[in-house]
């Protein structure tokens, strides 16, 4: 028994290294030059200019017209992040609920209707897609930028995944006990699926956080630079004429995590009291 | 009805409309697939799925079906000419050797990449489950590096697999692999696939984690009571709770693998994909993106389409049958 | 949050009325990093010398992203004033008739004379019509050229070459001095395309491409082109060249760590190279073959141009016209070829920079134009060929296959022959 423990701990330490060790390194190497990073790589130790890498990327003003400050790209990141997740969770978990919990004619081909988003992402649509936002007049929007996005059925299909496997039992004794249907989602399905609203927060944020493309095409404005797209930016230098700021690029991309980080250790608790909690 | 099993069946329609909020239903023809009980109402899920449909109609597949029409078009991206080709656009595609070449690899390295990104996930989320010592800790740092940038993954990626001066391919070279990635193909395809599955990893964690904190804390204590071996108990007990969760990373993870990963393999592949393996996925993007062949590349998605749709129903018909839920 | 929103919609009213006098104009760019921050100096600086036009630039990601912005803009008939479009893409906008405006006639409409002759030669036809007419104003323009690593060339106690058989001649002694010869970097454009206008070779029937899209074909197949990948891949197998795959850094790499002897790459890297090779270095001309006839003309630029889109106002249309008047002078253009390694568009600017005495502190930045500035051949005024991103990409390809040993120089451009005349056709098709 003993030696399993060490054996788990063992598996999951490695799992940790895998998975963090890169991440220390691009902490390590944000702190060298940039001419340093592109001869000898990435670098495990860490070089002398910390404070200054990080200060440039906290004030630097860029753009044409200044307005793009390391704060603001993280303002609009936090929107996207925050919104998209916010409305993925709310549609996915009202349709999810429909089509588990109700008996209705178009059930199967509203599923697959919903199912088949997953089918063709954004990026093999993008033109038309554009098209149809200057239709409707959401360029360079919030809304444009959100909405869009929440057309996919990931959230729906985990709900549903998750709902199908919630005991018939409660079902029943919430009929005993006379709730109605919305009495019953509020009630029971909402807490419920704490644990599994917590990760689709997660992820969700993160993707809407990290979204790059899309903001590209639909914003003209400044103003509505995102984080990714500011590290895209110093990335994406033509070839051999200046050498990339790698060590900004990875300063902001570590400042990056930060917002996400503290979604995880918010939600953390979610994880680990979870169902357990209602089980009682 | 052949490929939705999982759904009530359409001839279960509301019979009346008298006492719609409170009516419940049973099937239990179909004892795994659906709700034995369920609310029956005639509008209200409607009014549950209509924000959901009408985002997708609108920014699916409005856009979508566009997309499906010019794949029968030879058109000028600016709109300015067009010539109507029939499916010559399909058969151009599917009669090219290298397509099919790209199809291939696509294959397997959505197989490679969605097992293993599985496998892992599962193993460690598995395991944080299980110790309680530093529980916690274990969990935040895996879910981490979810957080990290694409691009920023994306020049690790590039940097750690540096022909010149990547560390790992130093490392592999103790062991006297002369690794050349953007130069040999298998070397190239590794590396791919090795970023790729480290990318997802953390997905597939947290959605396995949240499954397994969903399985309530009496079913784990009766289990630990009647089974005392590890991997008996999870094989039995718990792997079966998990199936659901499973089955939707299962669908998710393929999608990954085929669709999300285009950005690994451009970083990969510097951009250019030379005799490098590349996916059907990125191929859609040179040639419609890069290239403005927005004909060529539209045949492609409806192609890729259809291959994901037959694979999800093929899925969805053998895998879910397993899947039992509640 | 929602104060956020209301603030940056302040913002927005108040960034749109403060301008409100003189005509807003847009331009969408590939450009990031010290690049795009040069752009908006530019911008700035043409804000400042004037008050009847306020011009906004607007970086859109990659060259691809920026079109791809432009095309589906202008779809919807959002499009920006002006787009940057980059060489390989050229073919794509020039040919949708309609879709811009030739700069020349911008120009002339508003009141200026249009002088071709005052650009450099290299310059002055890869963006123009086939009666040498400008449809897009060429904006940063690079050329391929050798650099030379001369601790290696003093080592082995030889001379720069100026042609392949010079090179020929030297690289034993290069190789035993314990140097890698020679490296590229892109093989499409410094050893296919340039191989083409250096050498004065046809590339593509129809004048290149430029007289019609309809039955346009690869001449790929020429056995001069054949015979200069034979030898590389000669080279290859004797230690004289060292592929390193398609990547651009890849292969530069072995240059900057003072292991290759020559490297060629794109006349703006030595800014880069300044700050990375570990020894000293010089530059000069990309070499070409003194057996073929003719041999030794111009090369092609390489980098992108500036689009005017139709579909605006007329008051918008004069300041586009006056932003590429200003861009085009020798001020404007000195600046942008200091700050970037770009080389300078006009004779004027070559002069001034000259005179300046930059060359003298940088010699390796009059290579490039210098290289455009020698006598152009019949054939080393430029190419224009649909779908070229895509050709490109099964040239990249074969030439993997080359140097990996799977295919023959002579199949695999017989391959690329007959694919690229594929899609060379079904191009035609999308003018229809």
């Amino acid at each position: 028994m003993q030696r399993a423990k060490l054996f788990d701990h063992v598996i999951l330490l490695m799992g940790v290294f895998i998975m963090i060790g890169p991440l220390v390194v691009a902490l390590m190497t944000s702190s060298h030059e940039a001419a340093d990073i592109h001869r000898n790589g990435l670098s495990i130790l860490p070089g002398g200019h910390f404070v200054e890498t990080y200060q440039t990327v906290l004030t630097k003003q860029g753009g044409f017209t200044g307005k793009i400050t390391g704060l603001r790209m993280m303002m609009n990141s936090l929107i996207l992040g925050l919104g998209f997740a916010a409305g993925k969770i709310i549609l996915s978990m009202l349709a999810a609920y429909a089509l588990v919990y109700f008996r209705f004619r178009f059930a199967t081909i509203t599923f697959w209707m919903i199912f088949t988003t997953l089918l063709l992402p954004l990026e093999v649509r993008i033109l038309p897609s554009y098209e149809v936002m200057n239709t409707l007049h959401l360029t360079n929007t919030y809304t444009g930028l959100i909405v869009p996005l929440l057309a996919s059925a990931t959230g729906t299909f985990y709900f549903r995944q998750f709902f199908k496997s919630i005991p018939d039992e409660l079902l029943e004794a919430a009929r005993i006990d006379g709730a109605g249907p919305f009495k019953f989602f509020i009630d029971v399905i909402v807490p419920l699926s704490k644990t599994m609203m917590a990760a689709i927060f997660i992820i969700m944020f993160v993707y809407g956080w990290n979204q790059y493309l899309w903001p590209t095409l639909m914003t003209t404005d400044e103003s509505f630079f995102t984080l990714v797209r500011g590290i895209k930016q110093i990335l994406l230098v033509w070839v051999g004429s200046n050498i990339p700021d790698y060590n900004e690029a990875f300063a902001l991309a570590i400042l990056a995590m930060l917002p996400p980080v503290m979604i995880v250790m918010i939600f953390q608790r979610w994880f680990i009291k979870g169902l357990t909690e209602s089980d009682k | 009805m052949t490929h939705a099993p999982s759904l009530s069946p359409t001839s279960a329609a509301p019979t009346t409309a008298a006492g719609f909020f409170r009516r419940f239903r049973s099937a239990p023809s179909e004892p795994h697939f659906a709700k034995r009980v369920q609310f029956s109402s005639p509008f209200l899920p409607y009014f549950f799925l209509a924000p959901q449909m009408a985002i997708i109609f609108t920014f699916f597949y409005w856009p979508s079906v566009q997309a499906i029409q010019s794949s029968f078009y030879l058109e000028d991206p600016f709109g300015f000419g067009s010539t109507f080709v029939g499916i010559s656009n399909y058969t151009d595609v599917l009669k090219s050797t290298e397509y099919l070449g790209i199809a291939r690899f696509t294959a397997v390295f959505t197989a490679v990449v969605t097992f293993f990104s599985l496998a892992i996930g599962l193993l460690l989320a598995v395991k944080a489950d299980g110790v309680i010592r530093g529980n916690a800790t274990y969990k935040t740092l895996l879910i981490w590096v979810y957080a990290i940038a694409p691009p920023v993954a994306g020049l690790m990626g590039m940097m750690l697999f540096d022909q010149h001066i990547g560390p790992l391919v130093k490392f592999v070279a103790l062991f006297g692999w002369d690794m050349k990635v953007g130069l040999n193909y298998t070397d190239t395809a590794t590396a791919m696939i090795i970023v790729s599955i480290w990318k997802q990893i953390p997905y597939n964690f947290i959605f396995f984690l949240s499954g397994l904190q969903g399985i309530p804390v009496s079913v784990r204590e009766a289990a630990l009571m009647d089974c005392r071996s590890g991997f008996r108990r999870f094989r039995t007990v718990i792997l079966p709770l998990l199936a659901p969760t499973a089955f939707f990373l299962l669908i998710i993870n393929t999608t990954y693998a085929l669709f999300d990963t285009f950005g690994v393999i451009d970083v990969m592949v510097k951009d250019k994909a030379a005799n490098n393996p590349i996916t059907l996925v990125y191929k859609v993007y040179m040639d419609g993106f890069r290239g403005n062949d927005l004909g060529g590349s539209s045949a492609q998605s409806v192609i890729l389409m259809i291959i994901v749709f037959v694979l999800t129903i093929f899925q969805f018909r053998f895998i879910e049958r397993r899947v039992h839920y509640s | 949050m929602i104060k956020n929103i209301t603030m940056t919609g302040l913002a927005l009213a108040f960034s749109a009325t403060s301008s409100f006098a003189a005509t807003d104009i847009t331009w969408w760019h590939g450009m990031a990093g010290r690049n795009g921050e040069v752009i908006n100096e530019v911008a700035q600086k043409f804000n400042a010398a004037q008050t009847a036009c306020a011009l906004t630039p607007v970086s859109k990601g990659t060259y691809e992203e920026a079109l791809a912005s432009g095309i589906a803009a202008f779809r919807s008939g959002e499009q920006p004033n002006i787009l940057q479009v980059f060489d390989a893409g050229a073919a794509t906008i020039i040919n949708a008739k309609g879709a811009v405006i030739p700069a020349e006639d911008l120009i002339t409409k508003a009141g200026y004379s249009f002088d071709r002759n005052a650009f450099i030669d290299g310059v002055r036809y890869f963006y123009a019509d086939s009666d040498g007419k400008f449809v897009g104003m060429p904006f940063n323009s690079s050329a391929p050229i050798m650099y030379i690593n001369d601790e290696a060339l003093k080592k082995a106690g030889v001379e720069a070459p100026k042609t392949w058989e010079e090179f020929e001649a030297i690289a034993p002694k290069l190789k035993e001095a314990g140097y890698i010869p020679l490296v590229q970097s892109q093989l499409t454009w410094q050893f296919t395309e340039n191989f083409f206008s250096r050498n004065n070779i046809q590339f593509a029937t129809n004048n290149n491409g430029y007289d019609s899209v309809v039955d346009t074909e690869l001449k790929v197949t020429d056995p001069n082109l054949v015979m200069m990948f034979e030898k590389l891949k000669s080279w290859a197998d004797q230690g004289y060249f060292a592929y390193y795959g398609a990547g651009w850094n890849d292969n530069q790499k072995m240059f900057e760590e003072n292991k290759a002897a020559l490297w060629i790459g794109s006349s703006g890297s030595f800014g880069g190279l300044t700050k990375t090779a570990q020894m000293p270095f010089s530059a000069d001309f990309l070499p070409y073959w003194g057996s073929i006839n003719g041999a030794g003309t111009s090369s092609f630029i390489g980098g992108a141009a500036l689009f005017a889109m139709a579909g605006k106002s007329d008051a918008e249309n004069k300041c586009v016209a006056d932003f590429f008047q200003f861009l085009t002078s020798p001020e404007i253009q000195v600046f942008y070829h200091e700050a970037t390694g770009y080389v300078a568009i006009t004779k004027a600017a070559y002069e001034m920079a000259k005179k300046e005495g930059y060359y003298e502190k940088k010699p390796a930045a009059e290579v490039g134009i210098k290289q455009l500035m020698l006598p152009a051949g019949e054939w080393s005024k430029g190419y224009r060929l649909g779908f070229y991103p895509q050709i490109r990409e099964i040239m990249e390809r074969e030439y993997g296959r080359i140097f990996a040993g799977e295919v023959s120089v002579k199949d695999a451009f017989d391959t690329i022959e007959k694919e690229g005349n594929e899609l060379l056709a079904r191009f035609a098709k999308t003018a229809g």
